[in-house]
């Protein structure tokens, strides 16, 4: 899962880069409104905090041009101007949450988790796959009831799976969303982390799609 | 008219004025006025006096003779008032002539009296005739033959003094009553033209009440020329109080927003750590955050002063907040039911009923399972008087609700009944302290849908 933090004061900036990466997201951030905007239109983000008193382009307007030009990732609002009518324009200009500040971390990754989960079509905060089974809120795994002990990197390639379980993931879009925009990508290591999950994890869930990437699914499950 | 008044300082200098000036002017009338009276009772008697002097020599010319008529019917009859007497001066016991109406009295004499003739040679007196009848008295001087054998002659005309003085004094009466009716004329004229002359003062005085009671922004009355620069001055000392007021509010609310990143930061900050220090400081911060959220309200409360005209409507504020939320609870898939009538508006700031209907409606969605009812009554068009017409909006869950108890503790500031759900615990006290400003009320109660059930009751149009 990608994050973007767009926030110009350093020290929220780092402290959301860091509790989105401890949560086991790819965080890349921007200080600016056009550095933002830049990145928001160029990579395909799973989830993007957005401040909107920003130097260079104000949130608002940022927000509007993404969704103009079809960006439908979701878009948490952070801002300190907490009237109703500020959080109906942001919902208006296209938002999909608005936290005021100051706020709590625990509140704001909720949040994240719960945006996360309904644009990949999920209700519930646990994801299940047959036996297999993620709490996106504990970031645990557990197969049958048996915790899975993983790394962050094999957590971050099995949590994005897990949310788009069902469906064929292409290892590009595997390395677009695992990874942050400055990591040096090699599709390789992908394949190295697939094989890491399949020996810690029982049965055949991971199924190799040739050509096309991978997909995670029951077993009876007809491709 | 109080003491310290303009129209009082106005009034008693004009009465004070007219009080030294009529009495002045009425003594001046009336003096030159009976000084007439007098000289022309003078002259006729003077005219008389020199028709009996001319007429005392008997036919000899230096024997007394007896005079005849003078024209006057009135030396006829007795103690009439009117005398002619002539007298030999040297000889008391010579003879003497004397008017019918004297009889055997005998008039006062100037000559006697060393009274100083006029140019004229007659001597003048007040003296006390027949009867204790006050006279004016004329005398002349008269010798009968040569300078050297001949006699001197006292010739005494006199008149009733009561004739000129009942002339001057019926005027005196007439002049007064004249005077003071000028006077009172004068005084009622003053009255009037003092409140007519200040009435543009009272026009600004309730202009200033208007504006202060916030149903004028600026003074307005058309004014006389004299005191429109003040009127002027007062605009402009408003406007530049209100800008003030303005600015101070900006910085209030710009000052706050400000300081909610560094907030949010040391909050994050101190969460991390789990040490008594961070747990101080977490504490600490969020008495900063409760504090910078009273005084922004304060500070919008404030606002609400001079903005009593406002008129909101409610559907365009209800829609978008319907919007809004059914976006951010789509998860759950809240659907928020509006019965609210096209024609309900709310009396005050937008930003306001939107705070009161947005707190409780995210509420509301909260604590719902999937379903929140908003409706509002609003009183028929017409009918009643403006100030009685109320606006009741209820708006329902159907979630677990609160037990009476929880319900008379909430809307404390910054109580949180329960701490895992998201907020600040100041939702409910704001909308409370909103509505009370705008003298309204909330009531909490048991929904038939199951949950918490708030009802608003405010100021309608």
């Amino acid at each position: 899962m990608r994050a973007l933090v767009v926030e110009d004061d350093p020290d929220l900036n780092r402290q959301l880069v860091a509790a989105l990466t401890d949560a086991g997201f790819a965080v890349d951030k921007a200080f600016d409104g056009e550095e933002g905007y830049f990145l928001g239109e160029t990579e395909p983000y799973d989830i993007i905090i957005l401040d909107l008193g920003l130097p260079k382009m104000d949130g608002l307007s940022l927000l509007e041009q993404w969704r103009r030009a079809d960006k439908k990732m979701p878009v948490i609002i952070l801002t300190a101007r907490d009237r109703w009518s500020d959080k109906v324009a942001g919902m208006d200009a296209g938002a999909d949450d608005y936290l005021a500040k100051p706020f709590h971390m625990e509140e704001l990754l909720a949040r994240v988790r719960a945006q996360v989960r309904r644009a990949s079509g999920h209700a519930k905060s646990e994801i299940e796959c047959g036996p297999l089974r993620l709490d996106t809120t504990t970031a645990r795994v557990a197969y049958d009831g048996q915790t899975i002990k993983l790394t962050s990197h094999e957590y971050r390639l099995l949590a994005y799976l897990m949310h788009h379980n069902g469906r064929v993931v292409s290892r590009t879009e595997l390395v677009e969303h695992l990874y942050e925009q400055d990591f040096d990508r090699d599709s390789n290591t992908i394949e190295v982390f697939i094989g890491r999950l399949r020996r810690k994890i029982p049965g055949d869930l991971i199924k190799t799609v040739r050509g096309l990437g991978y997909r995670l699914a029951q077993e009876d499950d007809a491709p | 008219m109080r003491l310290n008044s303009l129209a009082f300082r106005l009034f008693v200098t004009a009465l004070a004025w007219t009080m030294v000036v009529l009495p002045l002017a009425g003594f001046l009338v009336y003096s030159t006025y009976s000084q007439e009276v007098y000289r022309n009772y003078d002259n006729r008697i003077r005219l008389l006096l020199s028709v009996v002097q001319a007429d005392i020599a008997d036919h000899t010319g230096t024997e007394l003779g007896t005079p005849g008529d003078v024209g006057e019917p009135l030396f006829q009859r007795q103690h009439s008032g009117w005398y002619w007497q002539v007298t030999p001066i040297d000889e008391p016991d010579g003879p003497r002539r004397v008017s019918n109406s004297l009889a055997t009295a005998v008039l006062p004499s100037p000559f006697a009296s060393k009274i100083v003739a006029d140019a004229t040679d007659v001597r003048w007196m007040d003296g006390v005739g027949p009867l204790e009848q006050r006279l004016r008295v004329a005398e002349a001087i008269e010798r009968l033959g040569d300078e050297v054998s001949g006699r001197r002659y006292s010739v005494i005309v006199a008149g009733p003094l009561e004739w000129p003085e009942a002339t001057a004094a019926e005027f005196r009466t007439r002049l007064a009553t004249a005077l003071a009716f000028a006077g009172l004329g004068l005084v009622a004229m003053t009255l009037f033209q003092v409140r007519f002359g200040l009435m543009p003062l009272r026009v600004i005085e309730r202009d200033l009440s208007r504006v202060r009671a916030g149903d004028a922004k600026k003074l307005e009355g058309t004014l006389p020329i004299e005191i429109e620069p003040l009127q002027q001055e007062i605009n402009a000392l408003i406007q530049s109080n209100q800008e003030i007021v303005d600015r101070a509010r900006t910085q209030v609310g710009n000052l706050a927003h400000a300081l909610k990143t560094p907030l949010a930061v040391i909050t994050n900050e101190a969460d991390e750590d789990k040490s008594p220090f961070a747990a101080k400081v977490a504490s600490q911060a969020r008495l900063m955050r409760d504090q910078i959220s009273l005084y922004l309200d304060r500070a919008r409360m404030a606002a609400q002063l001079g903005t009593i005209g406002k008129v909101t409507e409610l559907l365009p504020v209800i829609e978008p907040l319907q919007r809004a939320l059914e976006r951010i609870y789509r998860d759950k898939g809240v659907a928020i039911t509006v019965q609210c009538p096209e024609t309900a508006k709310f009396q005050g700031e937008k930003q306001d009923i939107e705070e009161m209907l947005g707190n409780l409606l995210d509420n509301a969605s909260k604590w719902s399972k999937s379903r929140v009812y908003l409706t509002v009554t609003a009183p028929e068009a017409s009918g009643r008087p403006a100030a009685r017409r109320r606006l009741t909006i209820r708006i329902e869950d159907d979630g677990p609700g609160l037990t009476a108890e929880q319900r008379t503790q909430i809307g404390k500031r910054g109580l949180r009944l329960d701490e895992s759900k998201p907020g600040t615990g100041l939702g409910l006290s704001i909308v409370g302290d909103l509505a009370q400003s705008y003298r309204g009320s909330m009531t909490l109660d048991a929904s038939p849908h199951g949950g918490l059930a708030v009802t608003l009751d405010l100021p309608a149009v």
